[in-house]
């Protein structure tokens, strides 16, 4: 590598892994609904924060299920930070096999504000309906 | 005068100064995130350390800057997507600062820090100009009305205080009940016209930031570069206690910044952040 090379990539280097790791940020944003407080976009301070996110569950408690699970702990925080149908999916196959229910209706909603008359709502981001497969 | 003229002379060595600093607010970082992957922190902490008392003289390499890295790419690696914001800043500063132990070339790593926090900041403005949630006000307004902003000031208030209390009350309530059924609450405002206030506040810091960034991409060194820079960081402090984030944007400016006024700003703001984290009064 010669001289000139060698300046560039140790000024611009580590900037570019910056700029990389917010390319991702943006990316899981919009594909994967990612929250834009986490993952290195810098993008805290600019919508609610992921924890006015609501798991709600039918009949459910959620803090029966968190009690001493840490991998339910696991499944659902991920559900709240990318609140999407795939980690939905993944969360609603977790609580199937340990309540051993047949059948389960999982949703997630996000919190809305309106600063115009002060309301202040849920709107379902997704849901997802799991039967038990075995026999 | 004596002690002045020390206080002056130790300003002057900005590099090393900021270093300096950045290895404080990085240990006390580490400190607080220790407990989590205590598995893989052990033995990196006891490999440095020992390290550090028999072979810091014998070789060349910055091994508590090296220790430290890995301790902060063991909670990326496990905490990518629960880490803060600067946890990533944190450790592009490091990065620089440990290859800089190498090179020795000043200009490169002052080159490294500003291109990284005009990144930041940019990267800030645009998230903010991207988000209808913060450009329209209703953010800042739910903020507010939830007392997350200016905590430090309303506490003088304890009218606002009931108001803040009432509102938190009504939240819970809500989140007890079914979403399916559709049902809303009205946040009482803490002040009056505070949708207004929301939107011109959310363009203020829109306009702060993007002359801050621009500042530093053209005029890295100008004093008034680190004037508005030193306001943005201030303000943020007095809206809420980001003490981590903004020790790390209070290290480069001390690292860009020729000013002894504005250098000795930077480290006081680094300080008092420092020990706002360390007493848990400030956020890490």
């Amino acid at each position: 590598m010669n001289n000139t090379t060698k300046e560039f990539v140790l000024k611009y280097g580590i900037p570019t892994l910056a700029v990389i790791v917010i390319a991702v940020h943006l990316f899981l944003v919009n594909t994967k609904n990612l929250s834009k407080w986490k993952g290195g976009g810098y993008g805290m301070y600019t919508e609610l924060h992921y924890f006015g996110n609501q798991i709600y569950i039918p009949g459910m408690s959620l803090d029966s299920l968190l009690k001493d699970n840490q991998e339910m702990k696991k499944t659902l925080s991920c559900l709240m930070v990318m609140p999407n149908i795939d980690n939905l999916n993944k969360a609603g196959q977790l609580i199937l096999k340990t309540t051993q229910k047949d059948s389960i209706h999982v949703q997630i909603w996000k919190p809305i504000v309106n600063s115009k008359n002060g309301h202040y709502s849920r709107v379902l981001i997704d849901e997802v309906y799991l039967k038990t497969t075995g026999f | 005068m004596k002690y002045l003229t020390v206080i002056k002379d130790t300003l002057k060595d900005q590099i090393a100064l900021a270093s300096q600093l950045l290895l404080l607010v990085l240990a006390a970082y580490v400190f607080t995130m220790a407990e989590e992957h205590r598995r893989w922190k052990t033995p990196v902490l006891f490999i440095g350390l020992l390290s550090w008392f028999f072979l810091r003289h014998r070789i060349k390499h910055p091994i508590i800057w090296i220790t430290l890295f890995v301790l902060l790419a063991v909670d990326l690696y496990f905490k990518y997507f629960w880490v803060a914001n600067h946890h990533f800043m944190l450790i592009f500063m490091v990065l620089s600062v440990l290859i800089y132990s190498y090179h020795k070339r000043t200009d490169i790593l002052l080159k490294n820090i500003q291109i990284l926090l005009v990144i930041v900041v940019l990267t800030s403005v645009v998230q903010k100009l991207m988000s209808t949630q913060f450009m329209s006000g209703d953010f800042y307004y739910y903020m507010s009305n939830r007392g997350v902003l200016f905590r430090n000031f309303i506490n003088f208030f304890p009218e606002k205080l009931e108001i803040i209390k009432s509102n938190s009350k009504n939240l819970f309530d809500l989140h007890a009940t079914d979403p399916n059924i559709g049902e809303h609450i009205v946040l009482k405002n803490i002040l009056p016209n505070l949708g207004l206030i929301s939107v011109v506040f959310a363009w203020v810091t829109v306009v702060m930031e993007l002359v801050v960034a621009i500042a530093l991409l053209f005029k890295p060194r100008s004093v008034w570069t680190h004037l508005f820079f030193a306001a943005m960081i201030l303000g943020i402090l007095c809206t809420r206690f980001e003490t981590g984030f903004m020790a790390l944007l209070a290290i480069c400016g001390l690292y860009l910044c020729r000013n002894l006024y504005l250098q000795l700003l930077y480290v006081l703001i680094v300080i008092g952040c420092f020990i706002l984290i360390l007493t848990k009064l400030g956020f890490h």
